[in-house]
């Protein structure tokens, strides 16, 4: 069975150490993997599309050094291997400028503004996840614990 | 990892096995290795039904390409000629098995997706459920009691999932507002998944089992779409208003009133129109067999030309369609197939003494058995294994015409698959239910296991009471 990964993106160790901490309810389902920077994210994405295995989402920072995690997102939407993986900007530094482009280059999913609160990010993430795991045609039933309930009934109905 | 593994071979190492003991172990007298085959295919269904290491509707894929390399016509030579003079078995004729994906049944099950589409589309789904729920009033008991009836209603022509999803979405909000102490949440939150599963029993595409017992009620046992409303539809009121009370018994509410904020129109608009009126054209051919002649089959594949000639079913909306529960239910056709044409079928009840027991207490058995199977297992996959054997038996079971035969034998059965939803994971809508959050598999459980014995009782009940008013020809 392929694995399923979630990769947070934040230079600043405490703060990805959170991020992760707060998602550490997704366990279960997922493989989340932390990253200080762009690159090293690249390399990993590399590694899990080599294995065969999923990226369901992807929770990233915008300044960082090298790259930042709008030019990140862009990179990832453009490369069509990673279509369904759903984008979280999760910052509080991003400009004016920084903002319109990753919503019309990036198309990221949902902008999370920091300093967040656990629940919301979570909420948030679930919301993602549901549609990942619906367009990637994956049994939700396995992972329905992880799933956001409002977001699959909405899908679900309009299938026949 | 370990248990997919042990699954797996289970799964398909017994059959395995099956297939190379020698035939004398099976003691059937003259078992020809053909018949071996669709023994040891039958176990690998049942055995991937229940354990599921793959999806329930690549088993049925499976099965039906094995069919065609062990068992067809056009099979592989070394397997299907015989080399020692020993005839191999009866063959079926390899157009036969591909046939079933285009079964008459399968065809009445695509009409009645074509309906669920449409009506899904044009959103005559919630604006006929914000109009039926609006005589209900506030009364979180009575609002409860119309969400049962218009999920019920609904179930009959959509899917149960898709009936339990809509439902609950529309639930979900109002549920929030409840305090956490009040039961009544996990009273609302179970009466859609009961409501659904008991509606789907009313017509024969409100579920798959139903469309799969329609296959063995053919020539004089053929049972027409208004005939089978008539008989189960008070049935399903019945068993709905029980399982209402039972809910507010077990489950009380203290919320005092309750108000469902659903927004929208009619649309309005010459597709919408259509959609409306081949909704209620087909029904209406439906219910009038006996008027135009025209049988369910036939009638089903009207508003499938309607949606395709007016762009009100795309060529993207085609893609949306659940071609794994057609194909699941192909590969019990395929099933039913094999055991009558090889014969097996014939031998295995012949075989069996079951003139010597009472044919009620086989009803009672197989009925029941169904119930608890298809808690564990897909309903369909369970109407899939029972349902060909049921039809076999009942042919041979002589002792069975005073009690109306072979029509109440599967029907009997057929209702029973419908009644599992003990489990989470008995069905999806029940799947849905749980994955809220706020009911537990205990409660689930209770109203599961009641509902299911009120549903058998009541079952026998209609039947007898079809028997002794002639029904059953």
């Amino acid at each position: 069975m392929a694995k399923l990964y979630i990769i947070c993106i934040d230079d600043q160790r405490e703060v990805l150490n959170t991020v992760v901490k707060d998602l550490e309810s997704f366990e279960n389902f997922f493989v989340i993997e932390a990253c200080e920077s762009a690159i090293e994210a690249w390399e990993l994405i590399e590694e899990i599309d080599d294995e065969g295995d999923q990226l369901a989402l992807v929770v990233s920072d915008h300044v960082m050094p090298d790259k930042s995690g709008v030019q990140f997102l862009t990179e990832l939407y453009e490369d069509g291997r990673f279509a369904l993986t759903r984008k979280i900007l999760l910052t509080g530094l991003a400009t004016h400028k920084d903002t319109i482009t990753a919503i019309n280059k990036a198309k990221i999913d949902t902008y999370i503004e920091k300093p967040w609160k656990k629940e919301q990010l979570i909420g948030d993430v679930k919301k993602m996840l549901t549609f990942f795991v619906l367009e990637a045609g994956l049994n939700y039933e396995k992972y329905i614990d992880a799933l956001d309930q409002q977001t699959l009934l909405g899908e679900l109905r309009k299938k026949v | 990892m370990i248990i997919r593994i042990i699954k797996s071979l289970i799964c398909f190492g017994i059959p395995f096995i099956l297939l190379w003991v020698p035939p004398e172990a099976f003691s059937i007298p003259g078992l020809t290795a053909v018949e071996q085959r669709v023994i040891a295919l039958f176990t690998l269904a049942a055995l991937c039904w229940v354990l599921e290491p793959i999806p329930a509707y690549a088993t049925s894929l499976l099965i039906i390409v094995l069919m065609l390399v062990m068992i067809s016509d056009k099979g592989l030579t070394w397997l299907i000629v015989s080399h020692n003079g020993d005839p191999v078995g009866t063959l079926i004729p390899f157009a036969d098995l591909m046939a079933v994906f285009a079964s008459p049944i399968i065809l009445l099950f695509l009409g009645g997706f074509f309906l669920a589409l449409a009506a899904t589309k044009y959103r005559l789904d919630q604006n006929l459920a914000r109009v039926l729920l609006k005589p209900f009033g506030s009364k979180p008991s009575r609002v409860m009691l119309g969400i049962m009836l218009i999920t019920a209603i609904f179930s009959m022509f959509m899917s149960n999932t898709a009936t339990t999803a809509m439902m609950l979405a529309i639930l979900v909000p109002v549920l929030a507002l409840f305090e956490t102490t009040d039961k009544g949440k996990v009273a609302f939150a179970l009466s859609v998944p009961v409501a659904a599963n008991i509606g789907g029993r009313a017509t024969p595409i409100g579920t798959p089992p139903n469309a799969i017992a329609m296959k063995y009620l053919t020539g004089d046992d053929y049972i027409s779409f208004g005939e089978w409303m008539a008989f189960s539809l008070p049935l399903v009121l019945l068993l709905l208003m029980i399982s209402w009370m039972l809910l507010l018994f077990f489950f009380p509410m203290k919320n005092k009133s309750l108000n469902l904020d659903m927004k929208g129109k009619f649309l309005k608009n010459r597709k919408a129109y259509i959609v409306y009126a081949t909704f209620a054209i087909t029904l209406i051919l439906w219910l009038t067999d006996f008027i135009h002649g025209m049988n369910s089959f036939v009638v089903a594949m009207i508003p499938v030309a309607v949606f395709s000639s007016t762009s009100i079913v795309t060529k993207e909306d085609l893609k949306t369609l659940s071609w794994d529960v057609l194909w699941l239910i192909a590969g019990g056709i395929a099933l039913g197939l094999a055991l009558e044409r090889t014969g097996l079928a014939q031998k295995l009840v012949t075989h069996i003494p079951f003139e010597t027991f009472s044919p009620l207490l086989v009803v009672f058995f197989a009925s029941v058995f169904a119930l608890v199977m298809a808690n564990f297992m897909s309903h369909t996959a369970t109407a899939n294994l029972l349902l060909p054997i049921v039809a076999a038996l009942a042919t041979s079971l002589t002792g069975l015409q005073p009690y109306g035969g072979e029509q109440m034998f599967i029907i009997t059965v057929t209702f029973s698959c419908s009644l599992a939803m003990v489990l989470p994971i008995s069905t999806p809508p029940n799947a849905l239910a749980y994955g809220l959050g706020i009911v537990k598999t205990k409660d689930m459980a209770i109203i599961g296991i009641i509902v299911g014995i009120v549903g058998l009782i009541t079952t026998y009940l209609m039947v007898y009471i079809l028997n002794v008013i002639n029904f059953f020809s």
